[in-house]
């Protein structure tokens, strides 16, 4: 079965090859150029600790609305509960509690979960910071822009579980000087699950 | 017995189903990648294996050449090069899946589904094991399309050989 020639030589094939990697790369660009902020994302990724195995949870995930996140020694959350700024480290988590008592407070959530998951239902008032998608630089820009008080409580959330956006948007803050921002390690369905407010609606 | 094998995997009707279904595995795979890069982004980065700086770029990229790679197996052009590369993609893929395997990172594998469903650790790592078997199952359709395609670069379409035939000489004419 062999051709009369004997067997075809490696050139023309490896030439193929890099052509198709080539065109591939070519048709991303165009593809990447021409999306959508939502659909897109920028070449080089900024994700510190990329290579860093997440630590396991300990054991199956806590009953909604407990106070753990927050470690045994947590107070109880009243009225008077303080949040101070922790300048030392990107993020503390919080528990579905606290986050409760913040969002009575009138204290801004912001959501980092995608564009198109936050449109179908967010914490009531949630801003949207979609980490993964192409224009979150610019969204963090505005928020610090806006002249915020960077030592003020900032509650950042996901999908709750092993759901790691919102940590990923607490160090993007942290970054650029927030040091109160708090994890609600929860998430969204800690809070629907304890019955919290939400709205449904495109990111603002 | 060693040349029966050799000549049934040599089969031009064979090689032609194994590199339509390898490639419309492919392509298949590459859509929802190309509909939705942040979402393949994040299964990259979840597989904790590559630097950050390079998560994005991989992930725009990868899909293309796997619906590249897949549309031309399909179409039985520039075979050897389009086979070659199915198959290097998936000795990535297996290393990949059994490198997180061996340290106990449970994955989404982000094969053909890239929203993360929230399945448990436990059974996300029985899922790698499946992916794991469907991907050596998969490069030993590669491995047939690449060796056929050192036979022959192009295509053997199955049947070529029955149209050259010269037509039927009418009874009589003989």
């Amino acid at each position: 079965m062999t051709s009369p020639d004997g067997p075809a030589p490696a050139w023309p094939a490896f030439r193929h090859a890099l052509v198709l990697l080539g065109l591939a790369g070519v048709a991303a660009f165009v593809s990447n150029t021409t999306a959508s902020p939502q659909r897109r994302v920028a070449w080089k990724g900024a994700y510190p600790d990329a290579l860093r195995v997440p630590a396991r949870p300990a054991s199956a995930p806590s009953q909604a609305g407990s106070s753990e996140a927050s470690g045994p020694s947590a107070p109880a959350p009243t009225a008077e509960r303080a949040f101070p700024p922790h300048p030392d480290r990107p993020a503390a988590d919080i528990s579905g509690d606290d986050a409760r008592l913040l969002h009575a407070r009138g204290l801004p959530f912001l959501d980092a979960r995608r564009s198109k998951v936050f449109a179908e239902g967010h914490v009531a008032g949630a801003r949207s910071f979609p980490v993964w998608e192409a224009d979150i630089d610019a969204r963090v820009k505005a928020l610090f822009d806006e002249g915020l008080d960077q030592s003020a409580p900032l509650v950042v959330y996901c999908s709750g579980g092993d759901c790691e956006d919102s940590h990923m948007l607490a160090q993007r803050l942290y970054m650029i000087g927030f040091d109160n921002v708090l994890v609600y390690t929860g998430g969204f369905p800690d809070w629907t699950a304890a019955g919290g407010a939400i709205e449904k609606g495109l990111p603002r | 017995m060693r040349a029966a094998v050799a000549r049934w995997f040599d089969n031009a009707w064979l090689t032609l189903a194994v590199e339509v279904a390898l490639g419309a595995i492919f392509v298949v795979a590459a859509i929802p990648k190309i509909a939705d890069p942040p979402a393949f982004a994040h299964m990259i980065y979840n597989y904790r294996m590559l630097p950050g700086a390079a998560v994005n770029g991989l992930a725009l990229w990868l899909p293309w050449v796997e619906l590249l790679t897949g549309a031309a197996l399909i179409a039985g052009v520039w075979r050897r090069a389009s086979a070659a590369i199915v198959a290097a993609l998936l000795v990535l893929f297996i290393a990949a899946i059994a490198f997180n395997l061996g340290r106990g990172h449970a994955v989404d594998c982000g094969c053909f589904d890239v929203r993360s469903v929230g399945k448990s650790r436990e059974a996300l790592l029985r899922d790698m094991w499946w992916v794991l078997a469907r991907d050596v199952g998969m490069l030993l359709m590669a491995a047939i399309s690449l060796a056929a395609s050192f036979r022959e670069p192009r295509r053997r379409w199955p049947l070529a050989r029955m149209r050259k035939l010269p037509a039927p000489a009418s009874p009589g004419t003989a």
